[in-house]
């Protein structure tokens, strides 16, 4: 616990940071709107369309394989910082692991779901 | 013999029906992705079925050679005669699952299977394998893996169907409860866990029994993480606070899916519950020597899923809706057996189980049959004069709904004796009070269950051409049917040999 | 003047007490997705506290980097959303607050009287001792990780991709 109070306090004094330059931009900044300046900035050129845009659904399926490769990340890092102390049991289980997800990733592969124009 | 805890490795032999299972996975994605187009159900089929035959055999084999009982994987698996009939249960239940799952060949009928077969047949076998864990854990952590692996491949399935509003909405609403449930059952794990410093059960109970001898009683955060937990459990077997997820997902999901949930899981949920409540709270041991509050609280849960069960039910016009609810009733009935918590109860439900399986499943299929040559048609219109289109299946289903109505000669009728004799041997007012109403919801069901047997005999369709029920569907029903009747007047072997496989790794 | 660790406690418990409160309680379903961050940061800097660095570092990588961004996905795909102000229609406001009340009164009353066995704070960093625990006691449940984690990919692309078509279909 006390290895990460620093920590915590980085956290706190970046937020900190964070709010204050916003509130006190916004307290002490002079103030003198035109039209102009009101317009949302879309690197200089007129604003077209709507002020909410759907997403295409295809970055859905993306973001669901990333969770899920992501999780099993998590779960081999904890192997790999006690590699060698496991040895080679380790690796052996460790590899029927890795291979049931390799069988998945093959499946997700060949059924074309990495693909992006469907 | 005497108990022995295994490691991993010397635990694998035990284990070998989930590793068939396993091995049946992996090789189901691999065919579905490499088989020829031609093959590819057939290879489906047989793969699976046999896993399957592998895993219910082994289970077979363990019982019959008397195998254990052994702690598996450092106890974190029981290895006993109980979860060696699960095995064999949920076997044969998934094993008519997939052949219900087979498809029609040629074009047009039943489109909500065609596609993606293989993730089908591939789920179907997760889910067999995680009931099987289900029934076998021994440790709070595996307790909710196996569950939360029953559970996420449920809501797949559920959501099946394509281009499907209601198979969505009956999916979505399934994760919503599903995720609240197992949040619930978390939180008083938790409870338990903190009070006990353990998860596995059998640790768990030791140091629940040294605080009660202390206190004299249950103590109250015992009681809090059961009633917690109580919710993730009774969310699997749709018991009543935790049940309103059943109707829209037994409707909305594909018949085959519904009949596998509503008997498989259901099982597997009271398999995890009667070995939590008799390992870890000791709550099936011979003389408790203080009052435990597991009976009255059993009771309440089963009297209210019965009561809104059968109620519900009564309306209904759609026939798979309404064995939706006819599910949830029979929860309930199961439910009056483990609330005396003796040997006898848990006999009684483990019988039930297997009188449940056939006539539940032969129920769903009956439908599935109508509705297939119906145009998808599930309600009580579709039923119309099926005595004359289609005399055979029309039977079974008069079986079937007898048997579930539980008048003899049936097999449910003798499931129901013997849930009522554990109750009322048990004795005490409260007793009599739990069977008087499980005979009053009874009565009610057989309102339901006969408007679907005037509608096949006594009424008249606007069609009177004969049904043609594919050859598969004709037979596994009518397979389903003889042991619903044979069970119902020669009962005795298949009793004894459920009420001796219970014992159980305490 | 409490100690620095109460401090963090009381700190991080606000943050996700009030971020949760935030969820339940905005009007706008986009605001909720977003104030779910301070919940899952807030549970994160609790598992520090709880002396569980490996399982805090997780809950950020797989709930602020995964989940979180799935969430706001959907929120976003669902169309016309932004449009959706009542993301929770109140009913019988005073029968869930009498029940809610009643509840937490009697987890805090059990809470409070239990005796609780305590036990000594394991050392951080905890990686290695899990994947030692992994791979030995608990290789079960880690194997099994990995066929939900199947199961849930196979059950994704199922039914995403069906989503996917849908979509295609219609444009």
């Amino acid at each position: 616990m006390a290895t990460y109070i620093p920590l915590f306090l980085l956290f706190l004094v970046a937020a900190i940071i964070a709010l204050a330059m916003f509130t006190l931009t916004s307290l002490l900044g002079p103030r003198n709107p035109t039209p102009e300046k009101m317009m949302p900035y879309e690197c200089g050129s007129d604003s077209t369309g709507g002020r909410f845009v759907k997403p295409s659904v295809k970055f859905y399926l993306t973001a669901i394989l990333f969770v899920v490769f992501d999780i099993e990340a998590v779960l081999i890092y904890p192997w790999t910082v006690q590699f060698r102390s496991l040895g080679w049991t380790g690796l052996a289980t460790m590899s029927s692991f890795v291979a049931m997800l390799a069988v998945v990733l093959v499946y997700v592969w060949k059924k074309g779901a990495l693909e992006w124009e469907k | 013999m005497e108990t022995r805890t295994f490691d991993n490795v010397a635990s694998l032999a035990y284990f070998a029906p989930e590793l068939g299972l396993i091995a049946a996975v992996l090789l189901l994605v691999v065919w579905d992705l490499a088989s020829p187009a031609r093959l590819k159900i057939a290879g489906l089929v047989v793969i699976s079925l046999a896993a399957l035959a592998w895993s219910g055999g082994m289970g077979a084999y363990f019982l019959a050679k008397d195998a254990g009982p052994h702690e598996l994987f450092h106890g974190l698996l029981a290895f006993d005669r109980f979860s060696n009939l699960f095995r064999v249960i949920f076997a044969f239940v998934t094993g008519a699952i997939v052949l219900f799952s087979v498809p029609p060949r040629g074009p047009g009928v039943a489109p909500e299977l065609r596609r993606d077969q293989g993730e089908f047949f591939t789920l179907i076998l997760v889910l067999s394998l995680g009931m099987n864990l289900m029934a076998a854990s021994r440790h709070l952590l595996l307790i909710y893996l196996s569950l939360e692996l029953v559970s996420v491949m449920s809501f797949v399935l559920a959501g099946f169907k394509i281009n499907d509003a209601r198979s969505s909405e009956g999916a979505l609403k399934y994760v919503i409860f599903g995720g609240v449930a197992s949040g619930i059952m978390l939180y008083g794990m938790s409870w338990i866990f903190g009070i006990t410093a353990s998860m596995h059960l059998g640790e768990c109970a030791a140091r629940i029994a040294a605080l009660t001898a202390q206190q004299g009683k249950v103590p109250e955060v015992v009681f809090v993480g059961t009633a917690c937990m109580l919710a993730g459990f009774g969310y699997k077997i749709s018991a009543a606070p935790f049940h309103m997820w059943t109707p829209d997902v037994y409707e909305g999901a594909p018949t085959p899916v519904t009949a596998f949930l509503s008997v498989g899981p259901k099982a597997a949920g009271f398999a995890v519950l009667v070995r939590f409540f008799s390992d870890a709270l000791g709550a099936g041991s011979a003389s408790p020597a203080v009052a435990t509050p597991w009976p009255v609280l059993a009771g309440c849960l089963a009297m209210a899923t019965m009561t809104i069960g059968n109620l519900s039910a009564l309306g209904q016009e759609n026939v798979k809706r309404m064995l939706a609810y006819s599910s949830i009733a029979h929860a309930g009935y199961m439910l009056l057996g483990f609330s005396v918590f003796s040997d006898a109860g848990v006999a009684a439900i483990a019988f039930y189980i297997v009188t449940y399986c056939f006539m539940n499943l032969g129920a769903f299929m009956v439908v599935m049959a109508v509705a297939e040559q119906s145009g998808g048609d599930e309600t009580l219109s579709a039923f119309r004069g099926l005595g004359r289109r289609a005399p055979l299946v029309a039977a079974a289903m008069v079986v079937f709904l007898v048997s579930l109505t539980g008048l003899p000669p049936t097999a449910g009728f003798v499931g129901k004796f013997y849930l009522f004799s554990a109750l009322l041997t048990a004795g005490g007012a409260w007793r009599w009070v739990l069977a008087i109403v499980g005979v009053v919801n009874s009565v009610i069901s057989l309102f339901y269950y006969a408007r679907v047997l005037r509608a096949m005999y006594l009424e008249k369709g606007e069609r009177t051409e004969p049904v043609a029920v594919r050859p598969l569907l004709g037979a596994t029903t009518c397979a389903l049917a003889v042991p619903t009747l044979l069970l119902g007047v020669y009962w005795g072997p298949v009793y004894d040999f459920v009420a001796s496989s219970l014992s159980m790794l305490r | 003047m409490p100690s620095l660790s109460a401090l963090v406690f009381l700190g991080l418990a606000a943050l996700t007490l009030g971020s949760a409160g935030f969820v339940a309680f905005s009007r706008n379903i986009i605001h909720s997705a977003l104030a779910l961050l301070g919940t899952f940061l807030g549970i994160a800097g609790l598992y520090v506290t709880l002396s569980a660095d490996f399982l805090a570092a997780t809950q950020v990588l797989v709930y602020v980097g995964g989940t979180l961004v799935l969430i706001l996905f959907a929120v976003m795909l669902t169309s016309r959303i932004a449009e959706m102000k009542v993301s929770n229609p109140r009913g019988r406001p005073v029968v869930a607050f009498v029940l809610v009340t009643a509840v937490l009164l009697v987890l805090g009353r059990v809470a409070t009287r239990t005796p609780w066995p305590a036990e000594a704070r394991p050392a951080m960093p905890s990686t290695a001792k899990l994947g030692h625990a992994f791979l030995g006691e608990y290789l079960l449940p880690f194997e099994l990780g990995s066929i939900v984690l199947l199961g849930a990919m196979i059950g994704a692309v199922v039914l995403a991709r069906r989503a996917v078509r849908r979509a295609g279909e219609k444009e």
